[in-house]
């Protein structure tokens, strides 16, 4: 839950732990997707400079390995969040507050479309928008297919003492295709509706300094503003 | 190409030829012909060789050799080069009448279908490791070569003494070592314990989990150099001074490295109960708080003026100096020559992490490198000098500044003692590795305190294990003794600088 800052009308929209850990998932993810891509493709030009520089194949591939778990490590540690913060700080995992999908979100999608063709006044986004909701789903459930399908392929040998040998293949394909939709989610999408739109063009500060201005909370979260103004001694999420 | 390539599939040099080429202008394609021609014509002859009795005949399978028979140079990166290369060993190395006369006795060195094992080296070409073989005279100078493929162990399950083990003795299953003089390197042994010749031939690989081969060397009287019982490696505790893996090692370190952690934790607990920001009770706000601000000061300019007082202050200890040099002296002889040894393990770890097969890497982890032993030694030295003075400070002349309280005596008594063993140890390595005078002097201290050991005629291979024990527990006392009594100073007063840089 946001809270004021008088000095300069902002308002706390993510705490220090969100920052960190979208801070090092981005750069894990860029890394990720630099090495893991440059392995795949290796044929290509690009694919041996990058390889080149990290110092041969084998290399590239503990780089890539070692990045996937410090980026796994902070969905762990953002599970651990979660925990403590529906455990310890009594917070709501759904509602309007919350990354949780609601009918809301389909409801915003159409009127965000007629809003697009003049049809409509902008909707009254609450504190994350359908947008921001399906990134960050994505991410979530994308990071652990990632990590399994990872993790057979790290280990082939445990894996299939267990399962039949097929699955290391059909591990090789989502892997790659999983990673695909991701770079193309994360690069293409989530750039274009969070840092390239021309509100916040060429960045959104907010991820980075954990503030909003009094403007923006205004226009872009409209439900959550006028849902501070009227409870405003509910439970803090940060 | 494919279509192309079908009817020449039995010719793979025409294909290559053909795809070389390929891509060249027309004109550079008569030149590249009449070249090829004219050095296979050249090649192509009967043998004439110089040495006086050639080492195989002129003739296999009824048809006279030519020299390119052997002399060519196949792509053993391919499994048709690796077969290729091979046949040309075994016509002679599968006959059991392949002998080699050592002294007065004769050894085989008939290589079976069963020499190799199961290891992958049963793929792989014969000059793939014997590199320097495939020539006259037919004996190597160099031996095989593990290096050019494998990477030395690091400190974890090999620590440095075995840089002059040389691989096969232990990973072959031939259980003959010997201490070679003249190269200081533990080879395999051409004599059993009876000076019976053996062979060496059998090329598989003994299971590396199961650690019997370490007992080769590591026993009561053995005569290649090593310590009578073999010993854990170094845990992530001993880079403060050593190049240490970051692993645990040894059972005894968990517990240094548990107290320090919770040592820690409790120390930030503490300063968590004070007021954060006005905040008093919650520690969830306190933490926010806390975090805040920390990542406001990361993020802004700030952050360069935190990097020059964390070098001029924490580092280099600027106040102090400008307190009294006397007592700067005193603090960064201890205080400087641990953090220099920190770093060059550091450096160590990550030079040998990035480029294994580097020279520096090969340098850095080696302790008989001039280099490395002499600074090693000197460091050491100026620690033991450092405890002395500030010994005869707190206990004989007491200037007015100093209240001498037991926690003080303790940690230096822990640090002096911590030193003095890794000296006597050192000391005691290079007597029982038997390392030349010529590369060990650099070791100024452990080489001369070597001499001076060998003087007391005790089993120092049986008590070095002591030693080293005696060494790592007082090692680990003193890590599990930072986060309290004196010590604790060594994490509160950075981060006071840290906070308080402000109020200059």
């Amino acid at each position: 839950m946001p809270q004021t800052s008088n000095a300069q009308e902002s308002y706390m929209r993510f705490p220090v732990i969100h920052r960190f850990l979208h801070l090092v998932v981005m750069l894990g993810f860029i890394g990720l997707a630099i090495t893991g891509f440059s392995l795949k493709f290796s044929s290509q030009g690009w694919a041996k400079a990058v390889v080149l520089i990290l110092g041969g194949a084998g290399r590239t591939a503990s780089v890539h390995k070692t990045l996937a778990v410090v980026t796994y490590l902070c969905v762990v540690a953002h599970i651990l969040w979660l925990i403590y913060y529906k455990a310890i700080l009594k917070g709501q995992l759904t509602g309007p507050q919350s990354m949780f999908p609601r009918v809301k979100d389909l409801r915003d999608l159409i009127d965000h479309i007629k809003y697009f063709f003049g049809k409509g006044p902008l909707p009254k986004f609450e504190r994350f928008t359908y947008l921001e909701k399906f990134d960050y789903l994505a991410l979530l459930f994308g990071m652990n297919t990632m990590g399994m399908t990872g993790m057979v392929l790290w280990s082939p040998e445990f894996f299939t003492r267990v399962l039949p040998g097929y699955f290391i293949n059909l591990a090789q394909i989502l892997h790659v295709y999983e990673a695909m939709m991701a770079v193309a989610l994360k690069f293409v999408v989530h750039t274009f509706s969070t840092h390239l739109r021309p509100e916040n063009f060429p960045i959104d500060k907010s991820i980075f300094n954990g503030r909003m201005s009094k403007e923006r909370m205004i226009r872009d979260h409209a439900g959550e503003w006028e849902r501070i103004g009227q409870t405003s001694t509910t439970p803090s999420s940060d | 190409m494919r279509e192309n390539g079908r009817g020449l599939g039995r010719h793979p040099q025409l294909l290559v030829l053909i795809r070389e080429v390929r891509g060249q202008a027309l004109e550079k394609r008569f030149v590249i012909f009449a070249l090829f021609g004219l050095l296979s014509s050249a090649l192509l002859r009967p043998i004439v060789c110089d040495a006086k009795e050639p080492l195989i005949s002129a003739y296999a399978d009824g048809k006279e050799r030519v020299c390119l028979d052997c002399h060519r140079s196949p792509n053993i990166n391919t499994n048709e080069g690796v077969i290729n290369s091979r046949a040309i060993c075994m016509e002679c190395h599968s006959k059991s009448e392949c002998n080699k006369d050592i002294g007065t006795q004769q050894v085989s060195l008939q290589l079976g279908k069963n020499s190799f094992g199961k290891t992958p080296h049963r793929y792989v070409a014969c000059v793939q490791c014997h590199r320097d073989l495939a020539r006259l005279p037919h004996e190597s100078e160099a031996g095989a070569q593990c290096l050019s493929c494998h990477v030395v162990h690091g400190e974890k399950e090999i620590h440095d003494p075995h840089l002059r083990v040389r691989c096969q003795a232990c990973h072959r299953v031939s259980k003959y070592v010997v201490l070679d003089h003249k190269s200081n390197e533990v080879r395999l042994s051409h004599f059993d314990e009876n000076g019976t010749v053996v062979s060496l031939t059998n090329h598989s690989l003994p299971d590396v989990k199961n650690k019997e081969f370490c007992l080769r060397c590591h026993f009561k009287g053995n005569r290649v150099g090593a310590a009578a019982a073999v010993l854990p490696s170094k845990s992530v505790i001993c880079m403060l001074c050593h190049t240490s893996p970051i692993s645990i090692g040894h059972k005894l370190f968990w517990i240094p490295l548990l107290l320090l952690v919770l040592g820690v934790l409790s120390l930030i607990l503490f300063w968590f109960k004070g007021n954060v920001e006005g905040e008093k009770d919650s520690l969830h706000r306190k933490i926010a708080l806390a975090s805040e601000k920390i990542w406001q000061k990361i993020f802004s300019r700030e952050i360069f003026t935190l990097f020059s007082v964390f070098f001029l202050d924490v580092i280099l200890q600027r106040r102090l100096l400008q307190e009294s040099v006397r007592r700067w002296g005193l603090h960064s002889l201890i205080y400087l020559s641990i953090v220099l040894r920190f770093s060059l393990s550091v450096f160590t770890l990550v030079v040998f992490n990035l480029w294994p097969h580097s020279s520096w890497a090969m340098a850095l982890i080696n302790k008989d490198t001039a280099f490395v032993a002499f600074t090693y030694d000197l460091l050491g030295l100026f620690i033991i000098i450092g405890v002395c003075w500030a010994a005869i400070s707190r206990l004989i002349t007491k200037p007015p500044h100093v209240i001498s309280e037991m926690q003080d005596n303790l940690a230096l008594v822990i640090i002096g003692l911590l030193v003095v063993f890794g000296f006597i140890l050192e000391g005691a390595r290079i007597l029982i590795t038997q390392i030349p005078g010529g590369i060990a002097w650099y070791s100024f201290i452990g080489f001369p305190l070597s001499r001076l050991l060998s003087d007391f005629g005790f089993d120092w291979p049986y008590i070095y294990q002591f030693i080293w024990y005696a060494h790592a527990f007082v090692g680990a006392a003193l890590i599990a003794y930072l986060p309290f009594g004196k010590m604790k100073h060594v994490i509160s007063t950075p981060l006071n600088l840290m906070i308080s840089y402000k109020d200059e």
